[in-house]
């Protein structure tokens, strides 16, 4: 079943699934979270992989698959495939794993198989929109002009190849100094880092977040998510303004 | 043709032309406002990838406005299973890897998640808005709006917004150079009608973590100038000066915001106990810069999402202002207003 599921899902990621059935897909997306998790999977890894080369995934199944490509062979350089493929098939749907295999005879570098990959994945990746119903007891602006439930489920169009690290949903009219700029940059860590421990200063990142717009806001909080050691200050001892607990 | 066809006939060419500029020829700057208020005022739940560096995390985002009542809840679907749930205005930061609750609680009279820097004029002045054409990004058309800084004490963002829900599908958050620094794109979104209480609860159990929670915010000592910056980078202006007291810290800190509009830095500032380590210097978490100096006995920590320099511009230019000598001895007391400047 799982495996009738996830082809099916990979099937859709690569626009080889008939209109029809991709609705039902998107209709049971939208009510089986195990199916929404896996589906965010595939997402993320052709995200990850399409945004750059050699990104340390978390995920286990997105790291299986990030393996799998970091081993794909140069062109000629005589790789034994099967290896390979053997190495990630109990976690990566075999058809992920075939179409990977496929694309391994290309006459594209180490990097641009991967960005083969992630140019199918991205191909493939859908957005399902939701829309139920009115309601007059909430007043969050969703409301519909029908006012019925509306269910959109959109497959994209298949895209250009990518090349040169460029996706082609990036090509945009910007300036001269943004052109050819999808590659992350890290800032360079601070040489000093006793500004105080991590901890104060995910306390005051959190409370600067509450005076940011809400995209800011989100970037601010996603850091302290992503960092290994923000944590709360911890207590001083008792204090007038701060209550420490070992209960809610 | 009857005149009075000829009327119709160009009245309704005109709305069709009218129309169509509302659909297709809106403006970057329009765009940016119907993104920001779908982000405030719709009910959303979707998952998205948080890429930064070598990193990347999947991230739930549960979004819901009843009244004025906003409830978000952010969870780490990887790793560390942080999560983040704010209900009105509190802030409830779990983590799990440390066991550990924090509850921060805004201004009784602080800007809501509804309140966000408007896109005025001013900021075409530091940031350059380019865009608003339609592109098509995971099956949806979007329109991509870039704003550009100008100059290198902000960053800058892309962001592909869907024509139809005004969400933004994708976020890029790039320096100077137009170099992604941390990107943020979904894979799903629903938008629904009603959320449930249920779905902002946390998915850990928290009863046996150690709690830690800040009281509301102090009252706040209105004297017109008690800390201020000398200087600022150019477009930023104070907007909020305000006191609040933080997880962890026996006394209530003063804290500014600066903003240019689009990116805000916060000052905070907070007498210096004798037994505590002077703190000096910069730091970052995730996007976010901080820069930390020591000025007249007290801490000042500028924290942004803005360039390292901008935050350490900002918080060596922080000041006690003259007026601050008036201040009565009891605000003096709590550490939100320094102390008189020093004869010579």
């Amino acid at each position: 079943m799982n495996e009738e599921r996830d082809s099916q899902l990979s099937a859709m990621f690569d626009g080889e699934l008939p209109g029809g059935e991709c609705e039902l897909i998107a209709r049971r997306l939208a009510r089986d979270e195990t199916m929404r998790s896996q589906w965010s999977r595939f997402s993320m890894i052709g995200a990850a992989i399409r945004a750059e080369r050699g990104v340390a995934l978390h995920d286990r199944v997105a790291w299986r698959v990030q393996s799998v490509i970091s081993q794909e062979p140069t062109y000629g350089d005589g790789t034994d495939i099967g290896a390979t493929n053997a190495h990630t098939a109990a976690v990566v749907p075999a058809e992920v794993l075939r179409r990977a295999a496929s694309r391994r005879w290309n006459r594209f570098t180490r990097p641009l198989a991967g960005m083969g990959i992630a140019a199918s994945v991205a191909a493939a990746a859908i957005l399902f929109l939701r829309f139920q119903g009115a309601s007059d007891e909430l007043v969050a602006d969703n409301s519909t002009s029908s006012g019925v439930t509306q269910s959109i489920v959109l497959t994209p169009e298949q895209p250009a190849p990518a090349a040169g690290g460029q996706v082609p949903s990036e090509r945009l009219a910007l300036n001269d100094a943004q052109k050819g700029s999808t590659d992350y940059v890290t800032p360079k860590p601070s040489p000093q880092t006793n500004l105080a421990q991590n901890a104060s200063l995910a306390n005051y990142v959190v409370a600067h977040s509450e005076f940011s717009g809400p995209i800011s806001r989100r970037m601010a909080l996603l850091g302290i998510l992503a960092s290994e050691n923000a944590a709360g200050a911890q207590p001083e001892g008792a204090d007038a303004n701060t209550e420490t607990t070992d209960a809610p | 043709m009857r005149p009075d066809r000829v009327v119709f006939a160009r009245f309704a060419a005109a709305s069709l032309l009218l129309g169509a500029g509302i659909a297709l020829g809106a403006e970057p700057k329009e765009w940016l406002e119907r993104m920001n208020k779908a982000l405030t005022s719709r009910n959303y739940v979707g998952v998205f990838t948080h890429m930064r560096g070598d990193r990347a995390e999947t991230v739930r985002i549960i979004h819901r406005v009843r009244g004025k009542d906003v409830s978000e809840r952010l969870l780490s679907l990887d790793g560390s299973e942080r999560e983040f749930i704010r209900e009105g205005d509190e802030l409830t930061c779990y983590y799990p890897d440390r066991r550990m609750v924090v509850v921060e609680r805004g201004a009784p009279d602080g800007p809501l998640l509804g309140a966000l820097p408007a896109v005025d004029e001013g900021d075409s002045n530091v940031y350059e808005i380019q865009g608003g054409e339609r592109e098509r990004l995971l099956g949806r058309k979007t329109r991509m709006v870039a704003l550009t800084p100008r100059d290198e004490y902000r960053y800058g963002y892309r962001l592909w917004i869907d024509e139809e829900t005004s969400m933004p599908l994708k976020t890029q958050l790039c320096d100077q150079s137009g170099r992604v620094i941390e990107q943020i794109l979904f894979s799903n979104i629903d938008l629904p009608e009603r959320i449930p209480d249920s779905m902002f609860k946390p998915a850990v159990d928290a009863a046996n973590f150690r709690w830690l929670r800040a009281d509301r915010q102090m009252a706040v000592n209105s004297s017109p100038a008690l800390w201020d910056a000398m200087r600022l980078p150019p477009g930023f202006r104070m907007t909020t000066r305000s006191a609040q007291s933080m997880p962890g810290s026996s006394e209530p800190v003063a804290h500014l915001v600066f903003t240019d509009g689009v990116a805000s830095v916060s000052v905070f500032i907070e007498p210096r106990k004798a037994d505590s380590s002077v703190q000096q210097g910069p730091a970052s978490m995730g996007s976010s810069s901080a820069f930390s100096t020591v000025v007249d006995g007290h801490q000042v920590t500028a924290v942004g999402e803005v360039p390292a320099s901008t935050v350490q511009f900002i918080a060596t230019q922080v000041k006690a202002t003259p007026s601050s000598k008036s201040t009565p001895a009891a605000a003096q007391g709590l550490g939100l207003v320094p102390p008189a400047p020093r004869r010579k």
